[in-house]
Formats: structure tokens, sequence, C-alpha cells
């Protein structure tokens, strides 16, 4: 009764986009018809674009808009907010894009309330389905990863449905989502829980008319430590070579465990320029920070100027994460309105 | 045996198909055109270059243009001095007598019989963004900012040699002799990185000297002055457009990646030097290779048409436009030449009513225009989100007409 590992040599990885992008690293030298990146930004802000005749404002002031008083980020922001997170290929970001997006995502965030959350929390979606009797599908699970940047960000819910397991993946600023809560706000050991699949079933059953778990008022996010156990017998990735911590990996034989150490890359915690790429920095953090906070005035001004709103009354307390942001800037009231689907 | 098999079954599978990515419903029922098209050339590369022999059509650029680089050269200045020919640059530009002082041509007028073209615009792909349209549909997107265009230069159809002219982009053969040039140009720069030659080609538009030319071909009642400003608003939402640019360089690639030939089975089944080859290269009668067959070698770099791309959104502050499709030709950042789209059936709805700003968007100074403009059918992420309440669901038939049903009706 041996267990069957994994063939295949497939490796899971949390970018598995920038696998595909492989072939067109970067622009190739021969290539013509294109201007350099800095030139772009160069050309933007020159005084000699500037038009008599214009009707559009100057793009070159947007450098003077800048407040004189920089904020202090908090740490955890890109925790909190990954959806803002620039895109990890460095030579496909542009300015004015992720400008013009960073827009669409808060106008999208004032019509409907996105919720912090966290891989390993357990959400409540309810988006708009035009097959079903009453409009609306309502779906209960466990958020398995959180991929891309922007518009495109999207996460897994799974849960298991009359014995089958069940994955959905949403788009977080799809507009027939109608409705995300937060049933059970946690984090776990790791950044991807994609092992659920093969762990036995009742580490990702929860029943659709599970009852929010409210937190006690001050507390961080609770990290959920369990270690997983992983029984089936094939496995979709070698989970020996991943370095998970929320894992219980049945006993190996020798080879396996000798490959696993060969494929182990223990240097990657000191890869500083990996870590440069997933990050914003300096010169980004301040001004999405500061869009960050305009919207959130703007957010309290729609809620009050909104007729159908009328009270706001906050659920549960702010996490410690949070909480730094909040410290900056005025108490605004943030939460899930309280009406049925 | 299965080499012949291999080339029979490439060649089946290798036609160019239409884009299908646009995320359609499949079954609900509602009609969503498809509307990307991508010009098939009916010359190959290879037929061009033997048309075009004497023109040159290896080289980039035509030896009797204006030589355009010059400056780079250290002149030794003093960081003071520096700045301060700098603050003259801008300065000339800035108050610079620009001959739309005394006001624009005058405005030829739209006509369908006769047919009017516009001129197009010069913009430059800054990347991809996801979308949804109102009935919860996602899309994707390109943005194309349109950075200080100005037309330059104009010259009417009797001073154009049509026989000598067209050598990379042929135009068509009825409109010979019938439509003047018009250039483009985008991005102003400093005059310093030019020759005298090519900044001189700008004295007259009195505009500061652009990185890059293009011409367009309009018709003489379209005609535009120069020095005149082009904008993003000079189309309109929901307008359909043609797109040309130059496609991203792969560099020397094999017939797989080039014309997605299958190629052959890997190792496993135990097949010996042949993955990813191009099987058999002629016939068993002709004692040659025909010219023209396919054939690892360079690919991209060359200039794609894309037609018919719809303009979803136009933001007027950045002046970008939206268009329809993640996959339009070029890298990011790369230059676009941007035109009406001369595709017939979105010709036809164009009339005397109904047509775009002509000859181009003059901003009036009384009328400021909203910083977004959405076309009909997109969700713009400021309205609620989208109840499709409203979707209706073709019924599911439980009959199915096949032949023998449908012969007994008759």
């Amino acid at each position: 009764m041996a267990l069957a590992f994994s063939n295949t040599n497939k490796f899971l990885l949390n970018n598995q986009h920038i696998l595909r992008s492989v072939l067109i690293l970067s622009v190739r030298y021969k290539q013509r018809g294109h201007i350099a990146d800095h030139l772009v930004e160069h050309h933007r802000k020159l005084p000699l674009s500037k038009v008599k005749t214009s009707a559009t404002e100057d793009v070159s002031q947007v450098n003077d808009e800048k407040n004189q008083n920089v904020r202090t980020t908090p740490h955890d922001f890109k925790y909190v907010y990954p959806d803002f997170l620039p895109n990890p290929i460095p030579f496909l970001r542009d300015r004015i894009l992720e400008k013009l997006e960073r827009k669409d995502m808060f106008r999208r965030r004032q019509q409907i309330d996105i919720p912090e959350f966290y891989v390993g929390s357990v959400l409540a979606v309810t988006s708009a389905d035009p097959y079903a009797p009453s409009r609306r599908n309502r779906f209960v699970g466990i958020c398995i990863q959180r991929e891309k940047h922007g518009l495109k960000h999207e996460f897994t819910l799974r849960n298991i449905v009359d014995g089958l397991g069940v994955e959905i993946v949403y788009e977080l600023y799809n507009p027939t989502i109608t409705r995300i809560e937060v049933l059970k706000l946690e984090r776990r050991l790791d950044e991807n829980l994609a092992y659920l699949r093969d762990a036995p079933p009742e580490y990702c059953t929860f029943p659709f008319d599970m009852e929010p778990v409210k937190l006690p008022p001050g507390s961080g996010v609770p990290l959920n430590t369990i270690q997983v156990p992983i029984t089936s017998t094939h496995w979709q990735y070698k989970w020996e070579r991943h370095d998970l911590k929320g894992v219980l990996l049945p006993p190996l034989p020798r080879s396996v465990r000798k490959a696993a150490e060969r494929y182990s890359e223990p240097w990657r915690q000191w890869d500083i320029m990996r870590q440069y790429r997933t990050e914003i920095h300096d010169e980004d953090r301040d001004e999405i920070f500061e869009d960050i906070e305009k919207h959130k005035q703007d957010l309290a001004q729609y809620r009050i100027d909104s007729k159908e709103n009328i009270k706001i009354i906050r659920t549960r307390q702010k996490a410690a994460g949070r909480k730094a942001i909040l410290d900056d800037s005025q108490q605004t009231k943030h939460s899930n309105p309280p009406t049925s689907k | 045996m299965n080499r012949a098999l291999q080339t029979i079954s490439t060649r089946l599978f290798t036609r160019p198909v239409l884009p299908s990515s646009l995320g359609i419903l499949p079954n609900a029922g509602i009609n969503f055109i498809p509307c990307a098209w991508i010009r098939q050339h009916k010359l190959t590369d290879q037929q061009m270059r033997l048309r075009y022999k004497k023109l040159h059509w290896h080289k980039f650029y035509n030896d009797k243009w204006v030589q355009r680089r010059g400056g780079g050269w250290d002149e030794k200045m003093t960081p003071e001095n520096q700045t301060f020919m700098q603050e003259v640059v801008y300065e000339t530009y800035t108050n610079k007598e620009s001959p739309l002082k005394d006001g624009p041509w005058k405005h030829g007028e739209y006509t369908t019989n006769p047919e009017t073209i516009r001129t197009g615009v010069l913009g430059l792909k800054l990347g991809t963004l996801p979308q949804w349209d109102k009935k919860g549909r996602k899309f994707h997107v390109t943005l194309v900012q349109i950075i200080d265009n100005h037309v330059v230069n104009y010259t009417p159809p009797e001073m154009i040699n049509f026989r000598t002219l067209f050598t990379t982009r042929p135009l068509r053969r009825d409109l010979h002799g019938k439509v003047g040039m018009l250039v483009v140009g985008a991005l102003s720069s400093d005059p310093r990185k030019f020759t005298r030659a090519y900044n001189g080609l700008f004295e007259q538009a009195g505009i500061p000297p652009k990185r890059k030319l293009t011409r367009f071909f309009v018709t003489p009642n379209s005609v535009i002055k120069p020095g005149t400003p082009l904008y993003a608003t000079h189309f309109r939402c929901g307008d359909y457009v043609d797109v040309q640019a130059r496609s991203i360089d792969f560099g020397f690639q094999g017939v797989m990646r080039r014309y997605g030939f299958r190629g052959g089975p890997s190792d496993e089944y135990g097949a010996t030097k042949f993955h990813r080859k191009r099987g058999t290269v002629g016939s068993g009668r002709k004692h040659k290779i025909l010219p023209g067959t396919r054939m690892p070698g360079l690919m991209g770099n060359k200039l794609v048409m894309m037609k018919g791309l719809k303009v979803w959104r136009i933001n007027t502050k950045y002046n970008v436009l939206y268009l329809m499709g993640p996959a339009v030709p070029g890298p990011n950042h790369g230059y676009m030449r941007i035109q009406d789209s001369s595709l017939y059936e979105r010709k036809q709805k164009l009339t005397k009513d109904n047509h775009p700003p002509f000859p181009t968007y003059y901003p009036q100074d009384g009328k400021i225009l909203d910083e977004e403009l959405f076309s009909d059918d997109i969700y713009h992420f400021d309205q609620p989100t989208l109840t499709l309440d409203d979707v209706q669901i073709a019924p599911l038939t439980t009959r199915r007409t096949t032949a023998k049903t449908a012969q007994k009706k008759k």
C-alpha cells in the first residue's frame, strides 16, 4: 500500500503567469517602433508638450500636485490591499495605466464593500446569476489563493458540496458580484492552500448556512497554525518540494527526500530583488496611499449623501493590522451594511 | 508515411483563426459580433520583396529623407549655461507665433458619396485592462495614449508623385491622384537632439520638433492647417478604428512557434530526432522547393494592421483611448497609427448627420468636456452592481430538428 507520488514535474508557483511570458522577457534590442520606458515619462513631463490651445489639463502638473507632507505608509499595506500591488513584470508597467486602473478600482469599492480578507479565511460571495430562479448565487468557501494585480485580481474559494470538491475563481472587481462577506477572518501559514485538494475532506467543508464568527475587539487577525495532513495517494503537485509550513507530510522514501533537497532554494529568503519586485516603492507608494486616503474620504461622503444607508454600524472592531492605517487619517466607518441579499 | 501525414495535418491546422477570446456567454442568446480582423496580405514577404526590388525593400528609411539624429556630443557647458539653454528652448516654443492665430483653414464638408477620409492619429500603446459590459461579460481593452500630436505639413494631391511613393504601405488604386498627404508628428522634443534640416520641417507649423512622424492620406475636404493639435476626442466612443503598428519582435523562431505547426512526439514515444521539425519540404514530383514554403526565420517586428477595433472609452485628461481587445500589435510603449475603420459595414453607418468630428476635434473655450466619455454598452464603475434581472435566456427546446424530420416537414 505504497503512496504514489506525483509523476509529473509540475511545480506550483504563485505567479504562474510569468512562465507564459518567458519568451518575451523584455523588448528585444532589434525591436523597432517603440520608445524606451524612461523616455515616456520624460515626454509626459516636458514643458514643450504644453499647448496653448488645449482643452485638457497639463499632465506635467502631476508632480507639483503631490502633497508636501509625505505620509508614512503602514508596513502591512501590501497585505491588506494585495490588489494594489504593482505588476511583477516591470517592463509592462506604466504610470498612467496604473492610475486609470486605480480610479476604476476605487469607484467599484464605493459601490460594494470589499472587505479585508486573507488566504485561509472563509468567505460567502453572492453573485448575480441569470440562470438561477432567484437570480442570485451564493457560494461559501475557504479562500485558497489570491492572484494577479489591479482590476484582474482574483481569489478562489473551495468547498465540498455533496461529496464533490468545488472551487470557484471570482474576480474581485467583477460588477456582477453583489456581496462579499467574511464569515471567518483568519490567516494561515502559507500563501497558497492548493494542498487542501489532497487533504481529507473535513478540512475544506464549510456549511452554507455558516454564521459569521465575531472576533473580540482590538485583536489582530488570528493566525491559524493548523497542520493539514495530506492523505490522498495521488498528489497534484510535489508538496515536499514547496516549503509549505501548514502541511503534515506522510513519511517519504529517501529518494523523494533527496530530490526535495536538490530542488530546494534556501537562498530565496535573501532574494532582495524578488521582494523588491513584489512591493510598491517610495515614489509610487505615497501616490497610491494618497489615492486610498482620498477614496476613503469620498466613500464616507458618498455614504452620507446616499439615502439608502441610514445608519452605519461597525460590526467588529478593526484588526490591529488595519489600526495602523487608521491612525493617520480620520476615523472612517467602514462595514458590511446589514441588508438582505 | 508518417511524415506525409504530418505535413497534411500541419497544413490543415495552420489556417489563421479569428480571435474568439471575447468572453461570449454560449447559451445567453445575445448577439455579440466579433469585431477584430487581422488583414491577411495577399502577397507574402518574399513576393513583396521581389516586387519592390528597386525601391530598397530591406531599408527601413529612405535615402531621400532628411537626416534626423543630430547633436549628442559633449559641448562642455557649465551647468548654469545648460539650464539657461534649456530655458531658452522652452521659451522660444511657448512664445512662438503659431500659424493658428489667423484661424484654422476653412472646414470642408463631410460627404459620403465621394468618400471622405479623415486623418489618423499617432498613439502610444500603454497596456491592457479588463472591462465589463452591461450584461456582465468581461473583455479586455488596450489603452492607447495620444501624446502631443500635431499636424506638421500638408501636400495637395497635385504635388504628389503616386507612382514612386508607396513602397511599404500600398494605397488603393482608386485613390491615386485624389488624396493629399498630411504629416502628423508625436512627442515634441528638444531641437538640440536633431539636425538643422530636420528642425526646419517644423518651422512653418510653429511647433517643436517631433520624435516620430507619419503620413496620412486624406481627401482634400478634410484638410487641417499645420500646427493644429490632435486629441483623443478626434474619435467618438462607439466608433470603430483601424490600428497599424509594428508587432513584437520574437527573433529567429522555429516552425512551431512561427506558424503553429504540430511538430512531433516527445522522446517518450520513441521519436528519434523529430520533435520540433518541419517535416517534408517539397513534393515527390517537382524537383524544387516552392517559393513561400514555411520555414524557420525571423518572426515579428513587421507592420501589422488590425481592423475594426471598437473605441469603448475615452479619457480626455490624459488623452487615452480604450480600444477593444488585448491583441493589439506591438510591445508596450510602441507607436501606433490609428485611423477610422475602412471596413464596409462600419463605413456604412457614417452619414452626413452622424459622423465623427470633422476634420478634427477643435476645443471650444466655453465647452469643457467630461474627463471620461463612455460608449453605451460599457459598464462604468460608478453605476450600481449589475443585477442581471433583465436578462432573458432562451428556453431549452426538447425537440431537435434532424435532417430526416426537416425533410418530412417539407
